[in-house]
Order: structure tokens, then C-alpha cells, then sequence
């Protein structure tokens, strides 16, 4: 009875310890499980480890939560006296020499060369003879206690060798959120695997921890791999190409007298082709990650990656009995939808070729936001490019404020994280015109108003520079989370606007948290009216907002060269008495399209309205 | 106190040729890891990159850990600025205490020391030249000099090499020898240890 009570105990040890190495393994290889563990790092109120869960405290290292994917990997691999053996698959994206062209024709790229590249191969195995002599109870009993504390060992060089291993730099440049890659990380467990050819032989590495005894048999953990990766031409991709907007509003094609939606069907945005940023989510009122590894970097994928990217083209594994990581697109990223629908096919671990997804619960869409029942946020989860409006200079770093930036990149805006929504919904706030993507450039072009339902601002929100660094340096003090570049401190993340194409991960997390500031702030003022009048004191500081919009996009260069339009419009007329008469305007613009215009700005007001609390309905037709 | 050292596993670290400006990073990256590896209640790692050199070493979390090897870090900093150009070596020490019966002769406690670490490095710079006392500045970079410039940039590589492989060695080490680590004690997440720089080079 105590000889069965301490073997059990023992084979507690050897299926935790299989565990703990995978999930140690895949936290640091596999990008998206280590967003999840940086997510819930930030969600925790405290690092206390009184609060850590059973699963962590097996090995005294806490991990954060296993993802289910991970026992369902340890679970199919129950066998203990059979290797777990854990490839870990760098997928090189054929070079092009055009990214850019790859956005329009995304099927060419995705059936471009595409390489799969074991770089590294982790093998777990609990070695025990056939012949086992039965050992006293004491000696049992002394014998899984050395084992245990002799694992504790491994583990702390297994988690710290991790991160001197050449893929660990490669998985940090995909854990940052600020570029895409023509290559990705994924990860095949298995209980075998095809060997190494004779050339990948002499170029790999082997390291063999040494085994830990565990009577009658030794825990065994040995990793092979490539000592260098420089032969694989990794770059990143373009991150913000720019993309034709078939529907803008400046197009001949584009119906001018079409009106502007209402807030409560939401505005209607123009989808970017998705690069694969991988938009940071949090809990909600927190700062966004910037990311991470621990450092810094969960950044779950939006439903909306689906949008601009071609089918996933997965390459099935060719060993049947494989469980590998779930497919890609062509920039290297998961596809959120391809893995929840994955879920749910996955029956026999064994046979099954694709990893199995992260459980419903590690979704990345948030479900209370999700839950929510703002339809507008749903449906702009899929949109892109939240706008903010700049606020008057009070003193406010001005970092961000360039809507006419020389970079024409920063005038793209990434799609919407999940974050940045799940944000207005926990704030409930009514879907935000602003964050929802408009783009006012048609005013530049003396274009019809009407087109403001579709054009993105370039604008970013004047921030606190102060309140940037407290809140990155808060979430990257507790781990190395995704860090932009490799060596660089976490100061880095802060915003500085300068000429590095990685400022900041994610501009617009940090965008809509000010806008929810500033428009907090001015909820103080207390904004009660519905319509739109520029000459009441209360709220002078939304309508200044706007003025300072509509002057900067006013004396934005034209896109079309036709001054005649753009030089009629007097801002001046709207600030003193808004719309007041159609005869201020240019005889060319007719006064519908004036109307429009106004229609726009109150569209404009209303959602700054309901940004910051005070929930504007407006049953007027627009 | 009585100090006995029987038993006592040691582990003398390849030497590193490092800058003044280094050496914060370096001792930082070797301390931490080391107690890291020894700090076997429980943890929450604590991953951190270097600002200096692509390396991301990892940390046991715990704050007095970090306090402390800071302190002794800024005394090292400290004895080297009086002693430049010299070759330094810092100790870090784990033992166990052991209550002993007083008497008239012997005191209550007494250490036991059952593993020691010695970290060599070769201070290369005077700490009191151009760059100054900032441990954490980058080499200022002559625009015109571009061959020092190359030069610092394959030092640089060097010393992430040397480091890298210090780290190796730390990790080969405590995987070879496990036996004489004491048991873990219920709610002790780090066994007891000292920093210190030995007489010799003092």
C-alpha cells in the first residue's frame, strides 16, 4: 500500500514535470500562448504568489494558467514511458521583393515558397528499465522527494537556457506587436519524430540536461538546435501599406448625396488588410501592453485578421500522429476564426493534424465585450483606424500631434484592437465615431461632407507623456514582455516620437485610452445639449477640438486641385453660428451638401458626446 | 559567528573583460541567474533584458533579492573606482544556518557553507574617463571615428559571448551538481547567501 501510494506519487511527478517543460517550452517558442500568459499577468491585481493556482505551484514556478492546449497535448502523450518529443518549426515565408504587392494579390503570397524549418527539438523522455527492483517504502519515499527537488533544478535552467537559445530571439520579434514577419514560430508534440537528415545533423547542436533520478527510472531532457539562424533571411514586413479606399468619398464613383449613418448603426469604416499586428488586449482600464516575455509582452487575434488575408494555406503535417500548431497566413500570424472552428472538430488527439486551439475561454474576444450590447463595437471590431480628435494645446506633450506627418505610413491606422474596444465597452461609452474610424481628409479636398462616414483621421490624441511611462513601466516591470527590438530597454516603449518605425505597439490602444481621457476630461465641463451649437461656453473645448480637426484638415493639402471648393469653406462661419446659411458657401457646393457636412460635424459631436459618457440618441434622419 | 566550509561545492566563473559602464549589467545578469537557480521555493520568474547586449536573463521576482544584490553591486562598483584597472573578483555564498549549543567557547549560530560562486572580471577602463560614472550610457560614438567605432561594436560582441557563455556555464553547473543542495525549507523561497569580495582582492 505504501509502495503504491509513493510509485503514485512518482508518476504525479513524471506527468507534472512533462507538463511544466511544455508549458515552459511553448510560453517562450509559441507567441500567442506567451500574450496570453502576459494578459493574465496584467489582469492579476497583484503578483502575490498566495493566490497561484495548484497547476503552479507543481516545481515551485509559476507559470500562469496551462492553457488547455497543453494538457490536451499532455494528456494525448499519456504514456509516460514514451518521449515527448516538442519540435519547434520556424516557417520561412518565401522572400519577395515587393511585400506590398503581396497585400493586393494576397493569394500569390500565400502560395509563395514557404519553408518549414525545424530549428529546434526538445525531447522529455522518463527513461526506466524493463527490470525494475522493487525498493523499500523509505527508500521510496526519500527517493521521489530528491526526485522532486531535483526537478525543481532542471526546470529553473530549462526556463533559463529558454532565452539564450537563438529561437528565443526570433519568438521575441514575433511577440512584438509593432511589426510582421515573413516567417513564423509553430510547434509540433508528438511521441516521435523523423529524424534529422545527415546536413541538419552537422549543423545542429545538442544539449543534454543531465537526467534526474526518479527510482526506478531518470527524467531525461535534451534539446537539439540550430546554433545560428542567420542563413534564414527573417525581415519584417511592411507594416502599414497603404491600400486603395474603393469607396472614398473623393471617387467619382461614390454616390455624394449618400448619408451618414447613424450612431446606432455605426459607422461604417474601411477595412485595412490585416498585417497581422497582433493588438494587445487587457483588462479593462488598463494600460495596453507594448509586450511580452516576460517582457515585456495576451494579445489575442481579432476576427477582423481575416479580413484582408487570404485562406489560411496550411501545410499538413506529414506525420499523422502529429499535433502541431495551428495554420497561418501568409504574414505569419493565427487565424483566430480557422482555430475557434478547429476547436470543435478536434475528437482524436492522435489523428488530428492540427494543434489543438486554445479553449474557449483563451479566446481572444473578449466575452464581455462581446456580450456587450453595443452592436456598433461589435461590428467595428472588424473596422480599422480609430480617430482622435487633438486636443487644444494646454501644455500636453505634442508629440502626437501631426496629422500632416511626413511619414505617410503613420497615416494608415491599424485595425482596431480588441483592447481598445473591449475598452469603450467596459467604459460604456457608445460607439465613438471618433475611435471609429473616420477619416476627414475630404475636407482637405473640398469633398462632400457626406464622405466623413469613411475617411480616417491621421490625428492621434495629445497625451500625457507622464502618464505613457507610468503605465508601460508598470507592465514591464514584472516580466520581459514584448519588447520593440531585442535589446532594448523597456523605456523604449515609452512614446517617443521619433523616426523608429516601432514607437509604440500599439499607438491606437494608447490613442483610444486618451481619447476616453480627454473626452472624460471634458465630460467634467458636463455636456448635456444635443445639437450642435460651437457658441456654448460648455462646450468650447469639443468644438475647438473640431475646429482644430477641420483647420488641420483644411489647410492640409487638397487631393483634388480644386481650390475653388476647399477655400470657400470658412471654419470661421461654423465656430460663430454654425451652418447658418447656405449662401456662406460656394456656389458650386450645393446646400445638400452643406447639410451633409453638418449632418457630419453633429455625427462628429454626438459620438464625442457619448464618448465621454453623456449618451447622445439622435433619431434624426442623417 | 562561526563560518565552516566543508562539503562545499565551488564554481569559479570564466573571467569577463568588461567596461566600467558594463558592470551593472553584467553582475546583475550573473547574480541574478545564479540565485535564480537557487531560489527553489516558490517563484514567479521574472524575465529581463539587457540593455547593453541582446540577453535576456531571468530573476527569482523577489524584491529583497534584487534590493540586496544591488547594494552589493554599487560597493563592488564602489571598490573598483578606487582600484581601477584591477582585476576583481566577487563572491556569492549560499549556506545554511545551524543553531549550535552555546557555551563559553563556541557562538549560537554558526554557517554553514555548502556551494560558492566566484565571478572574475577584468575591468578594462578607468572608471573615471570621458563616459563618465553612468553605468548604464552607451559608448559615446565619435561621428568621424569609424573604425573605433567597429572596434567597440566587436568588443561589444565579445563581451555578449563570454557572458552568454558564463551563463552556460552557470546553467551546466547547477545541472551537474544537485546532491549537496539542502532540502527546501516550507516557505523559504531562496536559500541563505552573502556577496562578497575576498580579502585577496581587497
Amino acid at each position: 500500500m505504501e509502495m503504491d501510494r509513493e510509485s503514485g506519487k512518482l508518476e504525479q511527478i513524471v506527468y507534472q514535470f512533462r507538463s511544466k517543460i511544455l508549458h515552459v517550452i511553448l510560453d517562450s517558442r509559441v507567441p500567442s500562448l506567451h500574450h496570453r500568459h502576459q494578459r493574465q499577468l496584467q489582469q492579476q491585481e497583484s503578483l502575490s504568489l498566495s493566490r497561484v493556482r495548484k497547476t503552479d505551484k507543481w516545481f515551485n514556478l509559476v507559470l500562469g494558467d496551462r492553457p488547455a492546449v497543453l494538457e490536451n497535448l499532455n494528456f494525448s502523450l499519456r504514456n509516460l514511458l514514451d518521449p515527448m518529443i516538442i519540435d519547434v518549426i520556424l516557417v520561412h515565408n518565401g522572400s519577395c521583393s515587393s511585400s506590398v504587392d503581396n497585400l493586393y494579390t494576397p493569394s500569390a503570397a500565400a502560395s509563395g515558397p514557404s519553408t518549414e524549418t525545424v530549428i529546434e527539438r526538445w525531447v522529455v523522455q522518463y527513461d526506466c528499465p524493463r527490470v525494475i527492483a522493487t525498493p523499500s517504502g523509505a527508500d521510496t519515499s526519500v527517493s521521489y522527494k530528491k526526485t522532486y527537488k531535483k526537478s525543481i533544478v532542471l526546470l529553473r535552467s530549462l526556463y533559463a537556457q529558454m532565452r539564450l537559445l537563438p529561437a528565443y530571439r526570433i519568438f521575441r520579434q514575433l511577440s512584438s506587436l509593432s511589426q510582421t514577419y515573413n516567417f513564423d514560430l509553430i510547434y509540433k508534440v508528438s511521441s516521435f519524430s523523423h529524424p534529422f537528415s545527415r546536413e541538419e545533423e552537422d549543423v545542429m547542436k545538442e544539449y543534454s540536461f543531465v537526467p534526474v533520478e526518479a527510482l526506478p527510472g531518470h527524467l531525461c531532457v535534451s534539446v537539439t538546435y540550430c546554433p545560428t539562424l542567420s542563413e534564414f533571411n527573417l525581415e519584417p514586413l511592411v507594416s502599414l501599406p497603404p491600400k486603395i479606399i474603393t469607396d472614398y468619398v473623393g471617387s467619382p464613383t461614390t454616390d455624394p448625396m449618400r448619408s451618414f449613418p447613424s450612431s446606432e448603426k455605426g459607422v461604417r469604416a474601411t477595412s485595412f488588410p490585416l498585417r497581422g499586428v497582433r493588438p494587445p488586449s487587457s483588462a479593462p482600464f488598463q494600460r495596453p501592453h507594448s509586450w511580452s516575455s516576460g517582457f515585456h509582452r495576451g494579445f489575442p487575434f481579432t476576427q477582423n485578421q481575416s479580413l484582408g488575408g487570404s485562406p489560411p494555406a496550411y501545410r499538413t503535417s506529414p506525420v499523422p500522429y502529429d499535433i502541431a500548431s495551428p495554420p497561418s497566413d501568409m504574414y505569419g500570424n493565427r487565424i483566430q476564426n480557422h482555430r475557434l472552428s478547429t476547436l470543435q472538430q478536434v475528437t482524436a488527439y492522435d489523428e488530428y493534424q492540427l494543434s489543438p486551439p486554445f479553449s474557449p475561454s483563451a479566446s481572444p474576444s473578449p466575452p464581455t465585450y462581446l456580450s456587450s450590447a453595443n452592436p456598433l463595437l461589435t461590428h467595428h471590431r472588424s473596422e480599422t483606424a480609430p480617430v482622435t480628435i487633438p486636443l487644444p494645446l494646454t501644455g500636453r506633450s505634442s508629440r502626437y500631434l501631426s496629422p500632416n506627418s511626413s511619414d505617410p505610413s503613420r497615416h494608415s491606422l491599424p485595425p482596431l484592437s480588441p483592447r481598445s474596444s473591449k475598452h469603450d465597452a467596459s467604459s460604456q461609452e457608445s460607439p465613438s465615431g471618433i475611435r471609429s474610424y473616420r477619416k476627414i481628409e475630404a475636407l482637405r479636398a473640398g469633398e462632400s461632407p457626406s464622405g466623413l462616414a469613411n475617411h480616417y483621421s491621421v490625428l492621434k490624441v495629445v497625451k500625457d507623456s507622464k502618464d505613457d511611462s507610468g503605465r508601460f513601466s508598470g507592465l514591464l516591470s514584472s516580466s520581459g514582455s514584448p519588447r520593440i527590438g531585442f535589446s532594448r530597454s523597456s523605456s523604449r516603449l515609452s512614446f517617443q516620437d521619433d523616426t523608429d518605425d516601432c514607437e509604440f505597439s500599439c499607438p491606437f490602444d494608447v490613442d483610444d485610452v486618451d481619447a476616453s481621457d480627454s473626452l472624460a476630461s471634458q465630460n467634467i465641463e458636463g455636456k448635456k445639449a444635443s445639437e450642435f451649437t460651437a457658441q456654448s461656453a460648455g462646450k468650447k473645448s469639443q468644438d475647438a477640438a473640431v475646429g482644430i480637426l477641420v483647420h488641420m484638415l483644411r489647410t492640409a493639402l487638397p487631393l483634388r486641385q480644386d481650390s475653388s471648393c476647399y477655400s470657400a469653406y470658412s471654419l470661421k462661419t461654423e465656430c460663430e453660428g454654425g451652418f447658418g446659411t447656405a449662401s456662406e458657401f460656394y456656389m458650386p457646393r450645393k446646400t445638400a451638401d452643406a447639410l451633409e457636412e453638418l449632418k457630419s460635424y453633429r455625427e462628429m459631436k454626438d459620438l464625442l458626446l457619448s464618448k465621454s459618457g453623456a449618451r447622445v440618441v439622435r433619431k434624426e434622419e442623417m | 559567528m562561526r563560518t565552516i566550509i566543508m562539503n562545499c561545492e565551488v564554481c569559479q566563473l570564466k573571467e569577463l573583460e568588461v567596461e566600467h559602464f558594463e558592470i551593472r549589467e553584467v553582475l546583475r545578469c550573473i547574480l541574478h541567474t545564479i540565485v535564480f537557480h537557487r531560489a527553489l521555493g516558490l517563484v514567479r520568474p521574472k524575465d529581463v533584458d539587457l540593455e547593453l547586449f541582446e540577453i535576456t536573463y531571468v530573476q527569482c521576482g523577489d524584491v529583497e533579492v534584487e534590493k540586496k544584490i544591488d547594494e552589493k553591486i554599487d560597493h563592488f562598483i564602489s571598490w573598483v573606482e578606487k582600484h581601477p584597472n584591477k582585476k576583481s573578483q566577487i563572491c556569492l555564498s549560499f549556506y545554511e544556518v545551524k543553531s549550535k549549543q552555546p557555551s563559553w567557547f563556541t557562538n549560537k549560530t554558526e554557517r554553514l557553507y555548502w556551494e560558492q560562486w566566484y565571478l572574475n572580471l577584468n575591468v578594462t577602463q578607468h572608471p573615471k574617463s570621458h563616459l563618465g560614472k553612468s553605468h548604464h550610457s552607451k559608448v559615446v560614438i565619435d561621428p568621424g571615428d569609424s573604425g573605433a567605432s567597429e572596434e567597440r561594436s566587436s568588443r561589444r560582441a565579445a563581451v555578449e559571448a563570454s557572458l552568454r557563455e558564463v551563463l552556460f556555464q552557470i546553467i551546466k553547473f547547477v545541472n551537474e551538481k544537485k546532491d549537496h543542495v539542502p532540502p527546501i525549507s516550507e516557505g523559504v523561497i531562496y536559500f541563505p547567501y552573502e556577496i562578497t569580495i575576498p580579502r585577496k582582492f581587497q
